[in-house]
């Protein structure tokens, strides 16, 4: 899969989630400052609702998770993983600055 | 070939009949019996102990321990207002209104009788007595026209009994027999420094006088004589002169009886009958009667487990219980009489040759008496009068039956930093004999809330005066498991929320990423992100303080989901909207304005519990377009999406009402605006009603008024929900100022000290000291907080913002409601679809049902076959 631009950096809300349209899916950005910027689906797989952009933010044990705003299970924004129910998964995304842009593209 | 069940009738449904049949059914021993249950009195068990509470709100329901609903659901029958006249022991029947009941297991729990001296004109008018519901409500009616009133008894049940009457407004005196009160419990100088605390509350207590008889009075309807010349007049005569066994029933029937009464029972609770028990104040232990409830409890338990051996025997049920004996009972007490602390130990009024320990504080109001065997060793029985702190201490230390480890005098020198030494068998709830071991067993078994101790042990449900205690036990029993106890509300904090809340107060945190850097458990960190849990308690705390905008790029990131957007996210990602509409009272333009927008944006409507409309299925991009407008119409947000003020539902009170007594929309629409900004631990439901009628139902809220003749009563910490509970009686009559502050207090209390997302109703049962510690805190101002309270509560008040209106200035808060940061590449279908039903748009994944068995199919067929049935019978 290809780079696919997204949005000027400075666009990207600090420290929450925001949606954006990668290849024709919804998918949820995170900008955490120095802290890198991370990418994952937006639907939650457990309600098929897309919506894990307007979750909370996590730190546990050093790796970083959304809380789904729906029923509050958190993926992992690293590996896409559930941590209350390991059926569940996400897919992630790879990010990366380019001359003010942010791009992205499906992790293989 | 269906077996018929045996038959088990217990007698009586007081306090002592009740706990039986709990302890049968938890046994599950109703599945092998035939369970009937026969109560005299017209109403389920209620709460004896607790009777005078009768006359705060005027009603039983708080002190009901049942209801004939609960009987039914573990399947035991039971009947009200039934005397049984009759046993016959030998045919194994009892006759009951003229019919024949047949039992194989008979219990009696007939309990006691109050005890009217023979005085000449005991049986004149208004002269009554304090045992049921029943006499309350004589009472009652009898002190609307009394000025005065006589207590004729000066134990327990006589000072109980006068702090009715004093509560009923009645000039009240307290008559005794003996030189002083409380002659069972407290030896002379304790019952004396009672007596002046009593006389200090404007009681008047007359000792060493033997009331010859009642005669009419000059200036109050009776004239009481005493033997030694002197005399009292008074409107009305309540006798508490003691108990006397109920063994009436038991007697007539030829069952031993003793020879001042009571019937005779064995170690088993068997009486002389063959399968018949008595247990509880009808019942003779060892020419014992016990007068209190925690010893008939210890009896109902015996029996219980007797009559489970007696199954076992034969084999009809697996052992789950060994069978029990009664060993006698520990009549120790702690009470709080007329506000004032009492309790007794033991030999409370010592013996002979006992050594002693006292201390007596004239200044304080204070006295303390430790009764020590001949030896000096061991603790036999304490009097403690004004303040009894080393109860719990002396009890463990007299009940373990060890000795002394140290001078008996540093027993009344209570250290209160230092930890309570319970022994594991110690007694830590007396009313149900729950030991320092059960509580412990059932903390290691994940139980680690009081409320949940409560119900799985039963511990601090009776007189609630164990609940600190226990309270302690819990913690110290999570400690030495390694856990931590309740304080840590996630893994980044080890405080709880009350502490966090101080913290921030007192160093007047404002900003989450300093809040973490000075007080997150691992220490500072660069990312400083926390969770889902503390920082919406953090954002919470935050607003509780200063009140200021919540989205300010401070702390939105830390808000809910729901908060970040203002809005109620739905489940298929949708917002509903909420505009505020205080007490319920809307303006038919208000109303227009509101159809039509919900119109415009296609949103579902409903009316919901809080008196208001909610409206359904706004996409996020709409919310702005759709606030402005309503704003423009003179809205304002609800708060629907947050842990606040939600709404204070009114009935229409006197302004239309024919019964209302005053202005209930008046004053839900003044509450409403005064707390509709306040953050809290959970969201917060009042109802304002405009007379007892109650149509508001406040009593189901967090804050609830109803209003009376001569002004408010307030009640306290109710809750609908998932674990229903009444709201408490807080207050009476208050001026609409005094209700206001009051109500200011308890609330910005509440916000203070709640655990996270803890309701009033579940804080206020984990409050040690319960009703009455807030009530002291908040009435009389124990803490001396009462004025910061207030002023913290008008400082909320006084920031107040509709937090939309704010928002939609706020250029960079509006760019967050574009769905996605690249609308120009998102695919051309709408991803959200919805289907309409009954006239309204719903989700497309929700099943909507329109249930035919209830509502007519409109078949137009179907109409005009039934017209031409009718036609067709009209001709015939």
């Amino acid at each position: 899969m290809n780079w696919v631009t997204i949005c000027d950096e400075q666009a990207l809300p600090s420290k929450r989630g925001i949606a954006a349209w990668v290849a024709g899916k919804a998918v949820a950005i995170f900008h955490l400052g120095d802290a890198g910027i991370y990418a994952i689906d937006n639907v939650d797989p457990a309600t098929g609702v897309s919506v894990l952009s307007r979750g909370l933010l996590c730190e546990f044990e050093n790796e970083l998770f959304v809380a789904s705003p729906l029923h509050k299970q958190h993926y992992s924004l690293t590996t896409g993983r559930c941590l209350e129910n390991e059926t569940l998964s996400v897919d992630t995304y790879e990010i990366k600055r380019q001359s003010g842009k942010i791009l992205a593209r499906l992790l293989a | 070939m269906r077996v018929d069940k045996p038959k088990l009738v217990i007698v009586g449904n007081g306090m002592v009949g009740h706990h039986f049949v709990e302890q049968l059914c938890e046994q599950q021993l109703n599945r092998h019996y035939d369970v009937t249950v026969f109560g005299a009195e017209s109403l389920p068990a209620y709460d004896r102990v607790q009777l005078s509470k009768y006359f705060e709100s005027s009603s039983a329901d708080s002190l009901m321990l049942a209801t004939q609903a609960d009987y039914a659901a573990q399947g035991v029958v039971l009947h009200l207002g039934q005397q049984v006249n009759n046993i016959d022991q030998h045919k194994k029947q009892l006759t009951v209104n003229g019919e024949t009941v047949l039992y194989d297991t008979l219990v009696l729990a007939t309990g006691s009788f109050p005890f009217v001296p023979p005085i000449k004109g005991n049986d004149r008018r208004d002269c009554l007595v304090y045992r049921t519901i029943d006499d309350l409500e004589a009472i009652e009616q009898a002190a609307t026209t009394a000025k005065s009133g006589v207590v004729i008894g000066g134990g327990l049940l006589g000072l109980e009994a006068a702090n009715a009457l004093s509560a009923l407004g009645l000039d009240t005196h307290v008559v005794e027999f003996a030189p002083q009160l409380m002659s069972v419990q407290l030896n002379d100088r304790g019952g004396e420094l009672l007596k002046q605390k009593i006389e200090a509350l404007g009681l008047g207590v007359h000792l060493s006088k033997a009331t010859q008889e009642i005669v009419d009075g000059e200036r109050a309807q009776h004239r009481l004589n005493f033997s030694d010349g002197s005399w009292l007049e008074t409107d009305m005569i309540v006798f508490s002169a003691g108990i006397r066994p109920q063994d009436a029933l038991a007697r007539a029937s030829d069952i031993s009886i003793g020879e001042r009464g009571g019937i005779v029972i064995d170690d088993c609770c068997r009486t002389s009958a063959k399968d018949v028990y008595a247990i509880g104040e009808c019942a003779l232990w060892q020419q014992q009667i016990f007068g209190l409830v925690a010893p008939g409890y210890q009896m109902a338990k015996v029996a219980v487990s007797q009559i489970a051996k007696h199954l076992l025997d034969n084999s009809i049920v697996s052992p789950t219980t060994e069978a029990l004996r009664f060993t006698g009972a520990d009549m120790s007490t702690k009470l709080k009489l007329l506000g004032v602390d009492v309790a007794s130990i033991g030999a409370s009024r010592g013996f002979d040759n006992a050594q002693y320990v006292e201390l007596s504080d004239v200044q304080a109001g204070v006295y303390k008496k430790l009764w020590l065997d001949e030896t000096g060793e061991y603790l036999r029985g304490a009097v403690l009068v004004g303040n009894v702190d080393e109860y719990p201490n002396l009890l463990s230390q007299y009940l373990s039956g060890d000795a002394l480890e140290e001078p008996a005098v540093t027993l009344l020198m209570a250290d209160d930093s230092a930890p309570l030494a319970l022994k594991d068998n110690a007694i830590v709830c007396s009313c149900h004999q729950v030991t320092k071991a059960d509580i412990v067993e059932q903390v290691v078994a994940g139980n680690h809330q009081l409320a949940e101790i409560k119900s799985c042990t039963k511990a601090a449900s009776g007189c609630g005066g164990c609940a600190a205690v226990v309270q302690q036990i819990i913690d110290e029993t999570m400690q030495a498991q390694g856990l931590e106890t309740e304080s840590g509300i996630c893994c980044h904090f080890d405080y709880d929320r009350q502490a966090l809340f101080h913290l921030c107060q007192v160093e007047n945190i404002n900003d989450f990423e300093q809040l973490y850097q000075l007080h997150a458990k691992n220490g500072s960190s660069e990312l400083a992100l926390g969770c889902d849990i503390c920082k919406p308690v953090a954002a919470s705390i935050f607003a509780t303080l200063e009140n200021e905008y919540v989205l300010n790029e401070n702390h939105v990131a830390l808000q809910d989901s729901n908060d970040a957007y203002l809005g109620n996210l739905q489940k298929d990602g949708s917002y509903s909207v909420v505009p505020r509409v205080a007490g319920g009272e809307i303006t038919p333009d208000k109303l227009i304005a509101m159809g039509q927008i919900a119109k415009r944006y296609d949103l579902y409507t409903k009316i919901t519990g809080g008196q208001r409309i909610d409206m359904f299925g706004a996409a996020l991009s709409d919310l702005p377009a759709i606030w402005s407008e309503l704003i423009a119409e003179g809205f304002e947000t609800g708060h629907a999406y947050g842990k606040s003020l939600r709404t204070v539902k009114s009935c229409v009170g006197n302004t239309w009402c024919r019964y209302g007594v005053q202005d209930s929309v008046g004053l839900a629409i003044a509450l409403e605006n005064r707390y509709k900004g306040l953050r809290s631990p959970h969201k917060i439901k009042f109802a304002v009603s405009g007379c007892t009628r109650e149509c508001a139902e406040a009593q189901s809220k967090d804050i609830g008024v109803i209003a009376t003749e001569k002004g408010w009563n307030l009640f306290v910490c109710g809750n609908g929900g998932m674990r229903p509970r009444h709201g408490d009686l807080f207050a009476t009559d208050l001026s609409t100022e005094q209700l206001v502050s009051y109500i200011d207090r308890i609330l910005m209390f509440y916000s203070k000290t709640a655990a996270r997302l803890q309701r009033t109703s579940v804080w206020l049962e984990s409050l040690a000291g319960g009703l009455e510690y807030l009530q002291s805190v908040v009435i009389e101002n124990s803490l001396g907080l009462a004025d910061e309270l207030e002023s913290q509560m008008h400082k909320v008040a006084a920031n107040y913002q509709c937090e939309w209106k704010t928002s939609l200035q706020d250029d960079v808060f509006l760019q967050r409601f574009s769905e996605f940061i690249n609308p120009k590449d998102a695919p051309l279908i709408d991803t959200k679809q919805y289907q309409y039903q009954r006239s309204q748009k719903f989700p497309i994944s929700s099943e909507v049902e329109t249930f035919s068995a209830v509502n007519h199919k409109l078949s137009t067929l179907g109409d005009i076959a039934i017209t031409q049935l009718d036609e067709e019978e009209a001709l015939v």
